[in-house]
């Protein structure tokens, strides 16, 4: 230690050391030469010796090679300019993509004890479920002492706030959420516990938002009463611009859980051990690790099945997974984020290989320079490691560049996606950590075979070169072939036909069933209200289903046939329905009305599961007693998974059961719907003032959803038209140093009579194999890749032929033309300059 | 008892940052003069050159087996002076065991072998 203490402080002053040693030194030879000795040696070289002791040779030796290097990048400012430019693009892609995947699940929120916020979901081996009944909340909440606290929160549709006239988003939440996340209040306070009994008066949190949007940021705010759904509550606080909520979830207006019946009217959901509404979260107790949280879960669900069995699936456990994070990664949000970063890579691979190209070139021009040195006494060594300082400066500048890029770019994201007032585009101690990774990992990639080469002086082999050319084919090759599935993906999805006609539609959804309805009184509402509706002018069809299209909940279902069980999507629908839908009726009839033990099925289910036969009258179901007769075959209508082509789809008649949860879907002639709007609330004030039916419009959730697939497919095709771009400049450019390597050559063959095309061949003969191994190894990786793509490619197989055959096409096309263009330069030489020169 | 690799007790380099510990043990000098101590009291025998004096000198300097002050000489001139440290008596009792060991060693081999 004291060693090392001493180093640092000869580092300090040394000057003044070397100053010292070498008057010392002198006062030697003077006693010396007084005594009559005669000394030998290189006063220098040994004052070096003695002073290398204190082994800061290294810096010193790093200090020189980094003026050279900066020396030798100011020399040729265009050449690093494009250097820099190009590695900006290429590492700023990488740093961009993981700074956004890093603010989304690696960074923790900034909430109190984040790294101890967990989710609680609902699992079994045949059912999940990110919701459990409220009842069944506070049962674990009471008995579970590996969480210091559980909170839920109550998601509720839309509802009005005074006279606005857009909806307004409300969250229930337990009395502990704001003091578990130790949120601050920008006015006002924010929800306690105290507010969270059923007697309390009803207070409201209003978020930053809806604070400036309806109250114009107006801080006597607090105390007002606003009316939701004609329900008044007291707003009590404000929450500030940079909260972070649980899950990301962003409603407008906050308020306790036990309020809830309170606020929709005559509900009883708090107290239903069967309805799955509370999203539970819990902080893990301090020096408890999930999995013994876990654990302890589990055991109390076993409890939990003993006193209710029917609140509780055969097998189930709580999962417990990290929740302080903006998002809670689902597996196969992680299999896409992988998949993100092997695209990036490539691109890097890419930007890699170009550059290194360049400085092959470069490099070789150097050769004069380096011999020069290497006859000086320089090592092979030394050079070997001065190539790569400068290699390592471009990439440290392409770095920063591209740090900053990367920051613009996250700026204009995070403004346009609307998120959370919290993140920020700044890098953090992660990104940094990565953004040196990757700095190292590219001047790797294109400083280390240019530097090998020149030093080993092997002389021009070609092998390097044409490595070059195949690595940026093949992963050109890769990037272009997935660019081109996502697209036709995409447009698979936007313009291809659902299955249904979603123009014109909409969904009405009372939700009687949070009011307390019972099934005839609900059958009754839906009654009066459809008789009403088919009244109002312009519309042309009513119908009733209860999981209605592109709703909130997406549902799946195990059927029997043939004694093999059958995924299903399972909806329960009025006979009015296929009409009102425009789903066309294949084969059979709709549902009588009151029909009971029939079903009908999708084409899709049909043709496998009766591949032969006449799919009308087979029996469906998986009780032992009664199964269900189908009566009619239907198209394939993508309800509620526009995005899974196996439309495996099953339809039975409305059970009595159902009444409370049904939905209305109602088809108008022409028209934005307004009429039908205000109609549908004019008969619902008639029918019954508290229920405040949420109305969407299917036609604009339909075109939303496009949008989004949209935008992902432009950017990636973006993305890969930049690297393709990229890599042809980068070709372009070694083919052009090929042909002035060989000028003298071909300038003698020419004279010596040979014709263009032999001459076209010597140049681009070298990138015949190159071409033909990038592509078949860029065909190779893009398919192996491209089935971790498939939750993305809405009906296009991940080996799409025309994907790969336009991808490769236009690779080639373009490969072709750009060493095409360079080659023909050779063709227009003038023969007698070159031959006269050197 | 231990084994000892035969080379590195008995190196020069070794040996002289023996010598010049024990030369400082009798008290402080500066370089030409721990030159000339050695030359001395080997009868003449030992020349030490500059080259390999002043780069085992900083060596010693940087493990803190001597330590260097600014001083005056006898001719008035400024010059470095340098003192034994405690670690530095420490190294010279165990380098001397060693030393010992390794000699001994070898002359049992001469006497016998």
């Amino acid at each position: 230690m004291g060693e090392l203490i001493r180093r640092i402080r000869y580092l300090l002053s040394w000057r003044e050391r070397h100053a010292e040693l070498a008057d010392e030194m002198e006062f030697h030879r003077e006693m010396a030469a007084q005594a009559g000795k005669k000394h030998f040696g290189n006063d220098l070289r040994l004052r070096e010796e003695a002073n290398d002791a204190w082994g800061w040779v290294w810096l010193e030796r790093l200090q020189q090679d980094l003026r050279f290097a900066l020396r030798i990048a100011f020399r040729s400012p265009g050449f690093t300019a494009a250097v820099v430019l190009i590695l900006a693009v290429g590492i700023g892609v990488n740093l961009g993509a993981f700074s956004f995947f890093n603010s989304v699940a690696l960074k923790l929120m900034p909430v109190r004890d984040a790294e101890r916020i967990v989710r609680l979901e609902r699992r079994s081996p045949n059912n999940y479920t990110s919701e459990m009944s409220y009842p069944s909340f506070l049962f674990y909440r009471e008995h579970a002492k590996s969480l210091s606290a559980t909170i839920a929160v109550l998601g509720v549709p839309p509802m009005q706030i005074d006279d606005d006239l857009q909806p307004t988003s409300v969250s229930f939440v337990t009395g502990n959420y704001f003091s578990e996340l130790g949120t601050p209040a920008r006015y006002g306070r924010m929800l306690d516990p105290a507010d969270d009994v059923a007697e309390s008066p009803a207070a409201a949190v209003l978020s930053y938002g809806v604070w400036q949007r309806l109250f114009g940021g107006d801080p006597a705010v607090v105390g007002r009463v606003i009316h939701l759904n004609g329900v008044p509550a007291t707003v009590v606080g404000v929450t500030p611009f940079e909260f972070a909520s649980l899950g990301g979830q962003h409603p407008d207006v906050w308020l306790s859980i036990s309020q809830q019946p309170h606020l929709i009217a005559r509900s009883t959901v708090l107290n239903e051990w069967g309805s799955l509404s509370v999203r539970m979260w819990g902080k893990l107790a301090p020096g408890v690790r999930p999995e013994a949280a876990a654990r302890e879960l589990r055991s109390l669900t076993d409890e939990l099945r003993k006193q209710r069995p029917y609140a509780v699936w055969d097998d189930e456990r709580i999962e417990v997974s990290p929740g302080g994070h903006l998002q809670v990664m689902q597996p196969e949000q992680y299999r896409v984020a992988g998949l993100v970063g092997v695209l990036t890579l490539l691109i890097l691979v890419v930007t890699c290989t170009n550059t290194g190209g360049l400085m092959l070139a470069r490099a070789v021009a150097r050769e004069r320079e380096i011999g020069i040195r290497v006859s000086l006494g320089a090592g092979s060594a030394r050079i070997f490691r001065q190539l790569c300082t400068e290699s390592l400066l471009l990439a440290a500048a392409g770095s920063l560049a591209g740090l900053a890029l990367a920051y613009v770019a996250m700026r204009v994201v995070l403004a346009k996606a609307d998120a959370p007032g919290w993140i920020s585009a700044a890098p953090d101690w992660r990104v940094a950590i990565f953004s040196v990774g990757v700095t190292i990992l590219a001047a790797l990639f294109f400083g280390l075979a240019p530097a090998l080469q020149v030093t080993r002086r092997r002389g021009r082999s070609v092998s390097v070169r044409q490595v070059l050319v195949g690595i940026q084919i093949a992963a050109s090759c890769v990037l272009l072939i997935v660019a081109s599935l996502l697209t036709r993906a995409a447009e698979h999805a936007i313009y291809k036909y659902p299955g249904f006609e979603y123009q014109q539609l909409f969904s009405i959804d009372p939700q009687l069933g949070h009011h307390g309805y019972k099934p005839e009184a609900a059958r009754t509402y839906f009654d009066r209200m459809t008789n009403q509706l088919v009244a109002v002018p312009g519309v042309s069809g009513v119908a009733l289903v209860k999981l209605p299209p592109l709703g909130h909940a997406v549902t799946r279902e195990d059927t029997e046939v043939h004694g093999r069980t059958v995924k299903i999507y399972p909806n329960w629908v009025s006979p009015e329905f296929f009409g009102a839908m425009g789903i066309p009726i294949r084969l059979g009839r709709t549902f009588y009305p009151g029909e009971q033990n029939a079903v009908i099925v999708s084409e899709s289910f049909a043709r496998q599961q009766w591949p032969a036969e006449n799919p009308l009258g087979q029996k469906v179901g998986d009780d032992g007693s009664t199964k269900d007769v189908v009566v009619g075959v239907v198209g394939d209508a993508h309800i509620n998974a526009l995005s899974d082509d196996d439309a495996m789809e099953e339809y039975w008649p409305e059970g009595k059961d159902d009444w409370p949860s049904m939905t209305i879907v109602v088809r108008t002639a022409t028209g934005d719907g307004q009429t039908l709007v205000s109609a549908t609330k004019a008969i619902n004030a008639r029918l019954d003032p508290i229920v405040f039916p949420e109305i969407r419009k299917i036609g604009t959730l339909y075109h939303e959803n496009a949008r989004d697939i949209e935008v992902v497919a432009s950017v990636v095709s973006a993305v890969g038209m930049v690297a393709v771009a990229l890599s042809c400049m980068g070709i372009v450019g070694l083919v052009a140093y090929t042909v002035s390597l060989r000028m003298k050559e071909i300038a003698i063959r020419m004279v010596l009579g040979a014709g263009s095309r032999s001459v076209l061949a010597t140049v681009l003969n070298q990138f015949r194999w190159p071409m033909f191994v990038g592509i078949v190894c860029g065909i190779s990786i893009a398919a192996a890749g491209s089935a971790a793509l498939r939750v993305a490619l809405y009906g296009v197989g991940n080996l799409d032929p025309a994907s790969y055959v336009g991808g490769c096409a236009l690779l080639v096309a373009i490969f072709s033309l750009s060493m095409f263009l360079p080659a023909t330069r050779a063709l227009r030489l003038n023969i007698s300059s070159i031959l006269r020169r050197d | 008892m231990p084994m000892r690799d035969i080379s590195k007790p008995a190196s020069p380099a070794n040996v002289l940052t023996m010598l010049i510990l024990r030369v400082l043990q009798g008290g402080e000098l500066h370089g030409y003069a721990i030159a000339q101590r050695i030359h001395v009291l080997s009868s003449e025998l030992l020349a030490v050159e500059e080259g390999l004096l002043y780069p085992t000198l900083q060596k010693m300097l940087v493990k803190g087996w001597v330590k260097a002050e600014w001083g005056v000489s006898d001719t008035n001139r400024k010059v470095r002076i340098y003192q034994l440290t405690a670690a530095g008596r420490k190294q010279l009792a165990a380098e001397l065991h060693e030393y010992e060991q390794m000699t001994s060693a070898i002359q049992d081999i001469l006497r016998t072998a």
